[in-house]
């Protein structure tokens, strides 16, 4: 089945052209003046059309090593998905708890979850670098970061 | 303001107290991000310019320039160490330099890079001084058909970017542009793509789509790849000193790959990557003793440190003198000037002499740090590679969080870095470049600009494009240096 994976890319590239195009056709249009905002975004749109129909014909030229990258173990596929959740977690406690205290939790226990089994070391750094950063940011650079919980 | 006086005043800002600690600051954090696996130019760029902001804008972009060549450095370290160039740009140090490290010499072949990279950096830096004034006192009386010229040149780069298929080079960088439409129009008003979300009015800042195609991208392969212990193995770095002879053999590989890396990293596309391959096969040709390539010969060394170094301060001349980057890292660092209000172009040297100025003059004093500093450090530095994997990857997200946060103040743009972040890393895993994506977001906006008010000039007519010369000709350039990569790349599967 050569090409199969360049084929199902290429309806996906599709479908987000067909996406593109629609949206861009509906732009509402500006009367004073000759060249509107849906001029490039049209042709941004068929271009894409065009290469994932190039996509679709051509040859895979897909090396063996190429294709073993892809060839990720179940297991990692869940931890990657479980770090992902994380990094979700953080953005929405990030204005509630603050930026020292969610950054600590996140640095300590995503290191935890992927194999770092230094607590003291590990809990040391998750303390240190959160702190130290948001000193840098707010008092040095004067970037207001998320207080939340902290006092200061 | 003379050129003279420009000069004066960019060695004041370069040399200035201020400015010779933030290309230390500058140059030491890039060699140490760059030195980390898979994190190259790109990252370290991406994930200091939060620091930057409340910085003066030419300390700032001093110190951008020193993360630039030191992220070089440093991947040409871990290249030698442990045969894991963090970018592409190095891939070619470690053809000689491994096995030197291999043979215990590992402390000798460092200081052999860090000598050549030197002498290409300076060359190089002397270069750009006579070419980039040259080259922007001629664009500065450019309108908008010849800027359009222009940025499709710069666009051109995305065919020697590709690093199989073209096909999916060329997607990349549609879908990049595509991603630059989405906001408010600046010149009709028009909100584009933007479901009436505010959040998207502004479109989507340069560093989510940085750092998530980038940085983020990257931890998702060292997460998979993070039982993997052979990168750790420890070298041993010995004595760094470098005999008569061996210094000997350097020189001529230092003094042609100066001027060859210099000038193709001023073609766009060209840059690092092509520049160090070049040097390699070249000095290998002309050799006395070609078999010794690949087994520690010091030329086969010298030669691409020589080359990709020279090519990175090359990379500046049409970077700072006509505003379009030659490679994704430019684009990055365009993208880092723009943050901090700068526009480079031809009217930067003449609008902000010191900012100008300030960059060149402080890449001497950068190549002069990369040398004093790095090489008697390294021993310490590379401890670096020592950090536990699970502990630098959540470390990398933190830093890239901040580095969005800092700017927007949103976890809006937040969950657009971990969007960015995702689609960096199923294009890595699908054979798609991520380069030609963030060249053609940061060169889309401009190109579409100039695009659109020449036709504004002309009513319409498309003529406008081939009736001034200087457009036609660019366009023309345009068309052969998107071209022929693609003519040698047939003639080489052929």
């Amino acid at each position: 089945m050569l090409g199969t994976m360049n084929r199902k890319i290429s309806l996906i590239l599709l479908a987000l052209a067909a996406f593109y195009l629609i949206m861009t056709y509906n732009l509402p249009s500006y009367t004073y003046t000759e060249i509107d905002a849906d001029m490039v975004p049209k042709g941004l749109g068929w271009l894409l059309v065009f290469f994932s129909v190039v996509l679709f014909f051509i040859k895979d030229s897909e090396t063996e090593e190429q294709r073993e990258r892809r060839n990720i173990p179940k297991k990692e596929i869940i931890t990657l998905l479980a770090v992902t959740g994380m990094i979700l977690l953080y953005i929405f406690l990030l204005e509630i708890l603050g930026f020292v205290a969610v950054t600590a939790l996140f640095v300590f226990f995503c290191s935890w979850f992927l194999g770092y089994k230094k607590f003291i070391t590990n809990a040391i750094v998750s303390i240190v670098f959160p702190v130290v950063l948001y000193m840098l940011f707010t008092q040095f650079l004067r970037i207001e970061l998320p207080q939340g919980i902290l006092p200061f | 303001m003379g050129s003279i006086e420009g000069i004066m005043t960019g060695f004041q800002t370069a040399f200035s107290l201020e400015g010779i600690m933030f290309v230390m600051i500058g140059v030491l954090v890039g060699t140490f991000i760059g030195m980390l696996p898979g994190l190259g130019p790109i990252s370290a760029i991406a994930v200091m310019i939060p620091i930057t902001f409340g910085m003066d804008p030419s300390t700032g972009l001093i110190m951008m320039a020193g993360v630039y060549y030191g992220a070089v450095f440093g991947g040409s370290t871990s290249s030698i160490l442990l045969n894991a160039p963090g970018i592409s740009g190095t891939v070619a140090t470690s053809f000689d330099g491994y096995p030197m490290a291999q043979q215990g010499k590992a402390g000798k072949a460092l200081a052999i890079a860090a000598i050549a990279s030197f002498t290409g950096g300076t060359v190089s830096v002397v270069l750009l001084m006579i070419m980039a004034p040259a080259l922007a006192s001629v664009a500065i009386s450019f309108g908008p058909p010849a800027y359009f010229g222009l940025m499709l040149l710069g666009l051109t780069a995305i065919a020697s970017l590709s690093e199989g298929s073209t096909t999916k080079a060329l997607i990349s960088a549609v879908v990049g542009f595509m991603a630059v439409t989405i906001g408010i129009d600046p010149q009709t008003g028009t909100q584009r793509f933007t479901f009436g979300n505010a959040n998207l009015f502004e479109g989507i800042d340069f560093l989510v789509i940085a750092l998530g195609l980038f940085a983020i991208a990257e931890v998702g392969k060292l997460i998979i790849a993070r039982h993997d212990d052979s990168l750790s193995e420890k070298q041993n770095v010995g004595s760094l000193r470098i005999t008569k002879e061996e210094f000997k053999d350097m020189r001529g590989p230092m003094s042609r790959q100066s001027f060859v890396g210099f000038f193709l990293g001023v073609l766009p596309g060209a840059g690092a990557t092509i520049a160090s391959f070049i040097g390699y096969i070249m000095e290998k040709k002309i050799a006395k003793k070609p078999e010794e390539f690949g087994k520690g010969s010091v030329k086969g060394l010298a030669a691409p440190e020589t080359a990709n170094n020279a090519a990175t301060s090359g990379a500046f001349v049409p970077l700072l003198s006509l505003g379009i980057p030659g490679s994704g890292t430019t684009a990055v660092l365009l993208g880092a000037f723009l943050v901090l209000g700068v526009q480079p172009g031809p009217l930067l040297m003449v609008e902000r002499p010191e900012i100008f100025w300030g960059i060149i003059a402080s890449m001497y004093l950068g190549n002069i740090v990369l040398l004093v500093l790095n090489l008697p450090l390294i021993p310490y530095i590379s401890k670096i590679l020592n950090i536990p994997r699970p502990l630098l990857i959540a470390l990398v997200i933190m830093f890239s969080m901040i580095g969005v946060y800092a700017i927007s103040f949103s976890t809006f743009d937040l969950y657009m870095l971990v969007l960015f972040g995702v689609l960096g890393f199923l294009m890595r895993l699908f054979a798609f470049p991520a380069p030609p994506f963030i060249l053609a977001f940061i060169l889309g906006g401009m190109l579409e600009q100039s695009f659109r008010q020449s036709l504004s000039i002309s009513n319409g007519n498309f003529m406008i494009f081939l009736e001034s010369p200087i457009s036609l000709t660019l366009i023309i350039l345009s068309v052969l240096s998107f071209i022929f990569p693609l003519l040698k790349l047939r003639k080489k599967k052929a």
